[in-house]
């Protein structure tokens, strides 16, 4: 078994690596579920904001907000080590969980940025 | 007809920037007063008594598979037992709990204080931004939406035949309300960014734990079947260790 401990992001490792059974240390389960979270969130920001400066409308700025959230997963991923079930235990975690929570962030800052640069 | 209107900057200072700074400096305030108010309660014992076992019942159902099937069931019969168990509950005692919650006054208090702080801040700023803010036009969205949100939308606005992109200041509210419960969570760390529409649905919700926790965590207990999950332990004991002294 490895002995040091990679960590994803700062999170832990959250199964050990039995080759029967995995078992889930549910306290860095929950770290690294916040972590997704976290970048996310920020990334859903700053990538509204982006949008908003570009002058992005209508579904433009919609399927940049999905490679966004593409491009969140794959860093995730990468971070992982791409051994993602050590450390979350299941895909669509990884993939799709902040993803409305982000949409709300992304169209407010969006809308902003839009209207100061463009409107006024 | 999408003609681009040309709004006044008086606007955008006046109207986009001080609303949005306004309800951020209200979630700042209203997680610190909510940390503030947090008053000291000595918890009744019998309470957190209750509480505690019903977290070890909880703790023996999800390490069930890992010890042996023998201590699981004597655990079991510990907690489940028809006379004496842990988490049998005669029936008469059952609704107590819930109605000396109900009726004692530190609690009731409590309560109020939560669903005040935070309908206030809400119902407020509401009033405000349709005070000052309405009959104009107030920001654009990106995006356009079909005739049916212009009610919805514009509902300061009078004329029907203005893009349904442009949209008045309450609207401009309800995305800063979603939207900035990311930014809070950012910026108030954790498990404080707990906004109104999360806050609503805890609410509702509100039974009492121990009096209906008890008899839910016998069930559970007596539903779960016993999977011994560490067969050949001895074996892949051995296999860690020397890889172990291998390394």
């Amino acid at each position: 078994m490895a002995v040091h401990s990679d960590s994803a992001s700062s999170g832990k490792k959250s199964s050990n690596g039995l080759n029967e059974l995995l078992t889930f240390n549910a306290e860095n389960m929950q770290s690294n579920m916040k972590i997704i979270y976290y970048s996310r969130t920020f990334l859903s920001i700053i990538g509204g904001v982006v949008a908003g400066i570009l002058g992005f409308t209508g579904l433009k700025g919609f399927v940049f907000y999905l490679l966004l959230m593409a491009l969140t997963s794959l860093g995730l991923v990468a971070k992982a080590g791409f051994s993602t079930h050590t450390y979350f235990d299941s895909w669509n975690r990884v993939l799709l969980d902040g993803f409305l929570g982000g949409l709300m962030s992304f169209v407010l800052f969006w809308t902003f940025a839009y209207d100061i640069v463009h409107i006024f | 007809m999408a003609e681009d209107l040309v709004l006044d900057t008086a606007i955008r200072d006046w109207v986009l920037i001080p609303l949005s700074v306004v309800m951020v400096l209200i979630g700042v305030l209203r997680y610190f007063v909510s940390m503030l108010m947090r008053s000291t309660q000595t918890p009744d014992a019998k309470i957190v008594k209750e509480g505690q076992v019903i977290l070890r019942a909880r703790n023996l159902r999800t390490g069930a598979n890992f010890v042996p099937s023998k201590a699981f069931r004597a655990r079991k019969i510990y907690f489940c037992n028809e006379e004496n168990g842990l988490l049998f509950v005669p029936k008469g005692q059952v609704q107590n709990p819930q109605a000396q919650m109900f009726s004692d006054p530190n609690m009731a208090m409590d309560m109020m204080k939560k669903n005040l702080s935070m309908i206030i801040p809400q119902t407020l700023t509401f009033a405000w931004v349709n005070f000052f803010f309405s009959g104009f036009v107030a920001a654009k969205i990106p995006f356009p939406l079909t005739q049916r949100f212009r009610s919805m939308l514009q509902n300061g606005i009078d004329l029907s035949t203005v893009d349904v992109s442009y949209v008045s200041s309450r609207s401009w509210y309800f995305l800063n309300l979603f939207g900035l419960r990311g930014l809070f969570s950012l910026i108030l760390g954790e498990e404080n960014a707990v906004d109104d529409t999360q806050r609503m649905m805890q609410m509702g919700g509100f039974g009492f734990d121990p009096s209906k926790g008890l008899s839910a965590e016998k069930d559970n207990i007596d539903i779960t079947q016993h999977d011994w999950a560490l067969p050949n332990l001895e074996q892949r004991a051995e296999a860690v260790l020397r890889n172990v002294i291998n390394q």
